[in-house]
């Protein structure tokens, strides 16, 4: 189905949640949005009574500005000198009938009247909520910055002018800055003002802005007033048309509109149609409708790597489990596992079994299908979808299952919340990748481009670009380039990748050490592994240096008979120094050096499976040291 | 059928637009190709103006990717902007199309011999068409084989249903309807088990009128015929 389409049956399915405000992770309000309406920072709010009188105002906390207000095709995409008020709530030059009385400057007509007559006509239709009634009673009187002088929010000078800045002269007559002043930034003309209806019989009465019922009236004037029908791309159905659609998709400051006609310079649909209406049209309902959804999907899940946003998300249930993290991230109960001597088999089963907790969360409907969508733009007015795919929600399940359960190593980079390093065992996140591969440095853009090529991979089961793994690989086979920590991380992640790119041959390697395991490159790796505990270990706790082994990693990976040489050299004074201890260590190395047959023991560089021997063998010694200490020293 | 072929398509990306993301400039492609796109395919197949094809399925063997890339297009005024196309990775279909003859077209009655354009187009298919083959758009170059509709193994085979939501159809000219109007069609195809049937273009319900347009008019004034041009040829002169 359509991008449009599932964004504009997501908003039918959470038609419940509209108007309720719920909150990020960083206190930023967000919401899904009612149709015609949009949010507005609102800076004084102007009480007004039932029967239309002025009550009582209030300069407005940053914290509470947010507001909802409606809005028309026009007013919501007004710029520059255009007059084009919202309905209700709007800048004081709008809505205040006394704006020229008192001082303001206007540039051709009047802004007031324009709104006047529009909230007039609103009043006046049937659809008219009785809040409506009262607001337009109040505000046809034209007296509202009169009365907001009276009541201390703004203040007038002497020649009956409204007071724009709060100089040393205002500051003579009235004393010290109002709170106005630093609430609105800018002219003080821009002040956005909302209304509210305050109940004089002391009914509690739902804020104008939150009331249900003013959504509703507003929605049914406006869908009456909309313009002419005409077939509906998306839904196939003949609705009012708009070609006016959304910004502000990934925030407030942002421009790039989804949908948007302009063939005044660039080769877009002319040619077998002259205007924008006549290559394809959408409807006012299903266009709002569906940015709304997006907005608030956006601001609810999304991940936005340097302006291109990753979403998942389901029609019914948003809460499906995201490509873009880690095993742990997702389900840390099988990740955790302190037992790593699992065939891939367990661990896949371990791995569909904390999926399944999804899984029957989701399965209240069959046929759920799960949205992956990514958005970028190019330049600042448009916005393009770069990545669209929905797919049947078991089969994502089972994909994710699939990748959390082939690309894995022993991961020993997360921390708990605690602060303390976990040990997980399971597939990296992409981001985690991507610094793998490019550096910790890499620029966002470079970690935006990697995780969209990663997005086949996870969800068709593609291999991944080899450029990716072998990039990751020549990165940890020079440690020396990194600090001790980001090597670790990029060596597991590193290995997690080639597991992967084995797993595709049918080759997968476990990171407990398979002493069976005769192929070359990983009998090298072991070596090489080797060499370098034993020599951590004559070295002692407190010295810090990278051993030999490490320091040669770069070269053993290139030619590994003749460097093994020079590492085995360097480390017969550690073996001397360790003395007995250094027994058990000499003699796997001995062990593991007489499997590899003469004729492989060869210059020819070492493949990435050495990697996951060096990691399995020094896995595995580490182990030894912290469970069978006493036992090992008595050999 | 009759006068049917069955071929398949392929190659490494395709572009089959949706509208709505065509007005901005920055394309993105439908997942599936439209009715439109795969006439556009046979008729570069081969064509005359006493045919009309139409297509009776789509088989997609492949799975649906989408890759995006930058793109630089052009500007009226000379220069560039920047885009994000959005392509169809790595796409195959098997298609059906068959032909009928046009009868807005009484000018060309006297070609309407079927066993001859019947052959010929399975010759064209043969050499892989007659004029270059793309997928949707001009960018996404492809190739055209013969084949048997339906073998071989698909992604969807064993799918189920997918629901593609609106979609075009194609477009209807004048000298196909008979009427003169360029109007466009929609509808709303299913996908079973990877293979789309398509309705024939008359049978969609879904019409837009989109302007009204004149069949383009053909006779002696504004065509050369081959004699004239071939003694034009051979006086040396450049027709």
């Amino acid at each position: 189905m359509s991008w449009l389409l599932n964004l504009y049956e997501t908003y039918e399915a959470n038609v419940d949640l509209v108007g309720k405000i719920e909150t990020k992770h960083n206190d930023q309000e967000y919401t899904l949005l009612p149709v015609s309406h949009t949010t507005q920072n609102a800076h004084i709010e102007v009480e007004i009574t039932e029967d239309g009188e002025f009550h009582s105002a209030s300069v407005i906390d940053k914290s509470d500005a947010n507001t909802i207000i409606p809005c028309t095709e026009n007013s919501a995409s007004r710029a520059g000198a255009v007059i084009a008020p919202y309905p209700l709530h709007d800048k004081l030059s709008y809505v205040a009938g006394d704006y020229v009385a008192y001082g303001g400057v206007i540039k051709k007509e009047e802004p007031f009247s324009y709104y006047i007559k529009q909230l007039e006509q609103w009043a006046d239709s049937p659809y008219a909520a009785a809040k409506v009634k009262s607001i337009y009673r109040y505000l046809s009187k034209g007296r509202l910055i009169q009365d907001l002088v009276d009541c201390k929010i703004l203040y007038a000078d002497t020649e009956h002018r409204l007071i724009d800045k709060w100089d040393k002269h205002a500051e003579e007559m009235y004393g010290a800055r109002p709170p106005i002043f630093s609430v609105v930034t800018g002219e003080l003309t821009s002040a956005f003002v909302r209304f509210n209806v305050y109940s004089s019989s002391g009914n509690i009465l739902t804020k104008v802005w939150k009331d249900r019922e003013m959504y509703d009236s507003f929605i049914r004037f406006y869908s009456s007033q909309l313009g002419d029908e005409d077939l509906c791309y998306v839904t196939g159905k003949t609705l009012p048309a708009t070609d006016k659609h959304a910004n502000k998709i990934r925030n407030a400051a942002d421009k790039a509109k989804l949908i948007s006609a302009n063939d005044t310079s660039g080769f877009t649909f002319r040619g077998r149609f002259h205007h924008s209406h006549e290559a394809a049209s959408i409807s006012y309902e299903v266009s709002q409708k569906a940015h709304n959804a997006l907005k608030w999907l956006i601001n609810r899940q999304a991940k936005i790597i340097d302006q291109r946003v990753f979403l998942v998300w389901s029609n019914d249930d948003q809460h499906i489990p995201s490509i873009d993290e880690d095993l742990y991230s997702i389900a840390p109960i099988p990740a955790v596992k302190e037992k790593i001597s699992f065939t891939n088999k367990e661990f896949a089963s371990e791995v569909a079994k904390a999926m399944d907790g999804y899984r029957n969360r989701l399965s209240s409907s069959s046929g759920d299908k799960v949205n992956i969508l990514v958005l970028d733009s190019a330049t600042t007015g448009r916005m393009a979808v770069l990545y669209y795919r929905n797919m049947d929600k078991e089969l994502y399940l089972d994909r994710l299952v699939d990748w959390h359960s082939t690309c894995v190593w022993l991961h020993r980079y997360r921390k708990d919340d605690n602060g303390d390093v976990v040990q997980f065992y399971g597939a990296p996140a992409t981001r985690d990748i991507a610094f793998a591969a490019y550096g910790p440095r890499a620029s966002d853009k470079i970690v935006k481009g990697l995780m969209e090529r990663m997005l086949p991979c996870i969800i068709d089961g593609r291999n991944i670009p080899s450029d990716i793994i072998s990039s990751s690989f020549h990165r940890t086979s020079n440690p020396e380039a990194m600090d001790r920590w980001e090597w670790e991380k990029t060596l597991s992640i590193t290995c997690a990748l080639i597991n992967k790119k084995l797993n595709y041959r049918r080759e997968g390697f476990n990171v407990a050490l398979d002493t069976e395991n005769n192929d070359r490159d990983y009998l090298f790796g072991r070596l090489l592994a080797i060499a370098d505990v034993l020599e951590r270990r004559a070295l002692g706790a407190d010295e810090t240096r990278a051993t030999n082994a490490i320091r040669y990693m770069s070269a053993f990976s290139r030619h590994p008979a003749r460097t093994w040489k020079t590492i085995q050299d360097c480390l017969q004074p550690y073996q001397a120094r360790l003395g007995t201890k250094g027994i058990y260590l000499s003699k796997i190395i001995d062990e593991v050096a007489s499997r590899i047959p003469a004729d492989k023991f060869t210059n020819k560089p070492l493949s990435e499976v050495y990697l996951l021997g060096f990691y399995s063998q020094r896995h595995e010694l580490y182990q030894k040291k912290e469970n069978n200490d006493p036992a090992e020293t008595s050999i | 059928m009759r006068n049917s072929i069955e071929f398949v398509v392929y190659g490494d990306y395709a572009l089959f637009t949706d509208p709505l993301t065509k007005l901005g400039g920055e394309k993105l492609s439908y997942q599936v190709p439209t009715y439109q796109a795969l006439k556009g395919i046979v008729e570069s197949i081969y064509w005359k103006p006493t045919l009309i094809f139409y297509i009776d399925a789509v088989r997609v063997m492949n799975p649906i990717r989408m890759e995006s890339k930058g793109i630089r297009p052009m500007d009226y005024g000379g220069g560039n902007t920047l885009a994000n196309y959005t392509y169809l990775r790595d796409v195959r279909y098997q298609v059906r199309a068959y032909f009928e003859f046009n009868m807005n077209r009484p000018d060309m009655a006297y070609d309407r011999n079927e066993f001859k354009h019947h052959n010929i187009l399975k010759r064209s298919l043969k050499a892989g068409g007659r004029r270059d083959i793309f997928l949707g758009a001009r960018e996404c170059q492809a190739y055209v084989e013969p084949c048997v509709f339906g073998e071989g193994d698909g992604f969807y085979n064993n799918y189920g249903d997918i629901h593609l939501g609106s979609m075009i159809h194609g477009i209807n000219y004048p000298d196909e309807t008979g009427r003169n109007q360029l109007e466009v069609r929609l509808w709303n195809p299913v996908m079973k088990n990877g293979i789309i049937q398509f309705i024939r273009p008359e049978q969609c319900t879904q019409v837009r009128l989109i302007t009204d347009m004149v069949p383009k008019h053909f006779d002696r004034t504004n065509v050369i015929t081959s004699d004239e041009l071939l003694a034009q040829l051979e006086e040396g002169g450049n027709p």
